[in-house]
């Protein structure tokens, strides 16, 4: 379908997409304080690029998220869940203990334990939804 | 007033595992695919009623955002790229009997477990006091799902982590070592989707 | 308040009987975009009607906003995502049954 035979759906689309990444964003920094965290809010981000993908096309999204963006950022969020781990390591605690993060404060430490980990949470499972959406809608029918 | 509660809640839950078991064998018996990964989607839908039914909010949130929301779209995907109709394959009795005492023997050993929010099971009263009242105390946060998931068990997320990036990186060497419909950096008009929209 | 009890009542029940119609309709209307028309009420009147009543279940606060913005997304995007499942279903060349019997004219592109 041509562009200009989907006015009703990019009209929507145009302004729906801001408020679904808004939303993703909100629950993912809200996962201390309701219900949320990394998975959910990873799973949230990537179904507004889907939305995008589909409205205004393949070609599109890849130039707003390039492919080797996502690939990095796969490997990123795994990295950052272990770089905190090994963090904790080199300041004196046990492996992921969050509290050697914060030497004056235990509490200011888990909560920014807590906040790195569910970032590299949510930027993995972004990427992972975005890398499979990416890898079957850009193959031809078999 | 809380037993005439649970006992309304009782009949929603049979409502909603009644649902649940007539979409399960549709799902099953059905051989248009397109119409089978929408039943899914409901399935997951019905999952997460279910889940917020049981006050696990947490869980609800996740089932109903990848199952009718994420799974649905990719299973579409996979879908426009196979046929959408599955072959005819003649029924055997063999495997069915297998499956059937399996799942018999499950249902026998299910039996032996402590009924649901007894108040007395071993979980109740081991690990789950400690976490809940270790929560207030070490991180001062009103989410207790999260302070068990992230720090009271950060090691079995960093495997869940670890599992989804597994997942992610064994689809890409599958799907993406072969050629790919068109290159993506030479596309003449961004907005000419002859592919792209799938509306 | 008896008042806002019994009109919640009223609107919950309402709004569950326009889901209930909207589904029938759905199992007995002919084709594809007629159907469409009966899960429309769903989307529309229903949700808005079992919103309202649970909104003045909620009172004044954070809660009945939240119930709101999830109205207006609703409204927003029901018809829409209607209008393109019904031009994707009409460009694949779903067949549109006419009312004087001609049954099955493919619209084939």
């Amino acid at each position: 379908m041509r562009m200009r035979e989907k006015v009703l759906p990019r009209v929507a689309a145009k302004a729906f997409i801001p408020l679904i990444l808004l939303f993703g964003l909100y629950v993912q920094f809200h996962g201390d304080f309701g219900p949320g965290g990394g998975f959910q809010a990873g799973v949230i981000f990537a179904a507004g690029f889907v939305l995008f993908g589909l409205i205004f096309g393949l070609e599109t999204l890849q130039q707003v998220v390039p492919w080797s963006i996502v690939e990095r950022a796969v490997a990123l969020g795994l990295l950052l869940y272990g770089g905190v781990g090994v963090t904790c390591l080199l300041r004196g605690g046990n492996f992921l203990e969050y509290n050697a993060l914060d030497h004056h404060s235990s509490m200011h430490g888990q909560h920014l334990g807590l906040l790195l980990i569910e970032l590299g949470v949510g930027l993995t499972v972004a990427a992972t939804m975005l890398a499979i959406f990416y890898a079957l809608a850009g193959r031809e029918r078999a | 007033m809380k037993m005439r509660r649970q006992v309304k809640s009782m009949w929603i839950e049979i409502l909603i595992f009644a649902l649940l078991i007539a979409t399960a064998v549709t799902i099953a018996t059905l051989r248009d695919l397109f119409a089978a990964a929408m039943l899914s989607g409901i399935f997951s839908l019905l999952c997460a009623c279910l889940f917020t039914l049981m006050d696990a909010v947490d869980v609800a949130f996740t089932e109903a955002a990848v199952g009718a929301g994420i799974s649905t779209v990719l299973m579409l995907g996979a879908l426009a790229l196979t046929g959408s109709r599955e072959d005819q394959q003649p029924m055997r009795v063999g495997p069915f009997v297998v499956v059937l005492l399996t799942g018999a023997m499950l249902l026998y050993g299910t039996l032996d477990m402590p009924s649901y929010g007894d108040p007395a099971a071993p979980i109740h009263k081991h690990v789950a006091p400690e976490y809940i009242a270790g929560t207030a105390a070490e991180f001062g946060l009103p989410n207790i799902v999260t302070a068990i998931l992230g720090s009271y068990r950060g090691f079995d997320t960093l495997g869940e982590t670890a599992v989804i990036f597994t997942a992610g990186v064994g689809v890409m060497a599958l799907l993406l070592g072969r050629r790919r419909r068109r290159d993506p950096l030479d596309s003449e008009a961004p907005c000419d989707d002859t592919q792209g929209g799938s509306v | 308040m008896i008042v806002l009890d019994i009109l919640s009542w009223a609107l919950l029940v309402f709004g569950a009987g326009l889901c209930v119609i909207g589904g029938i309709g759905l199992l007995r209307f002919p084709d594809v975009y007629t159907r469409a028309h009966a899960a429309g009420i769903n989307d529309t009147l229903g949700s808005w009607a079992i919103l309202l009543g649970l909104m003045l279940q909620a009172g004044l606060g954070l809660v009945t906003v939240k119930l709101a913005m999830l109205g207006i997304f609703l409204a927003m995007v029901g018809p829409v995502t209607g209008h393109a499942l019904l031009k994707a279903a009409y460009a694949y060349g779903v067949a549109v049954q006419n009312e004087d019997e001609k049954a099955g004219e493919e619209h084939v592109d």
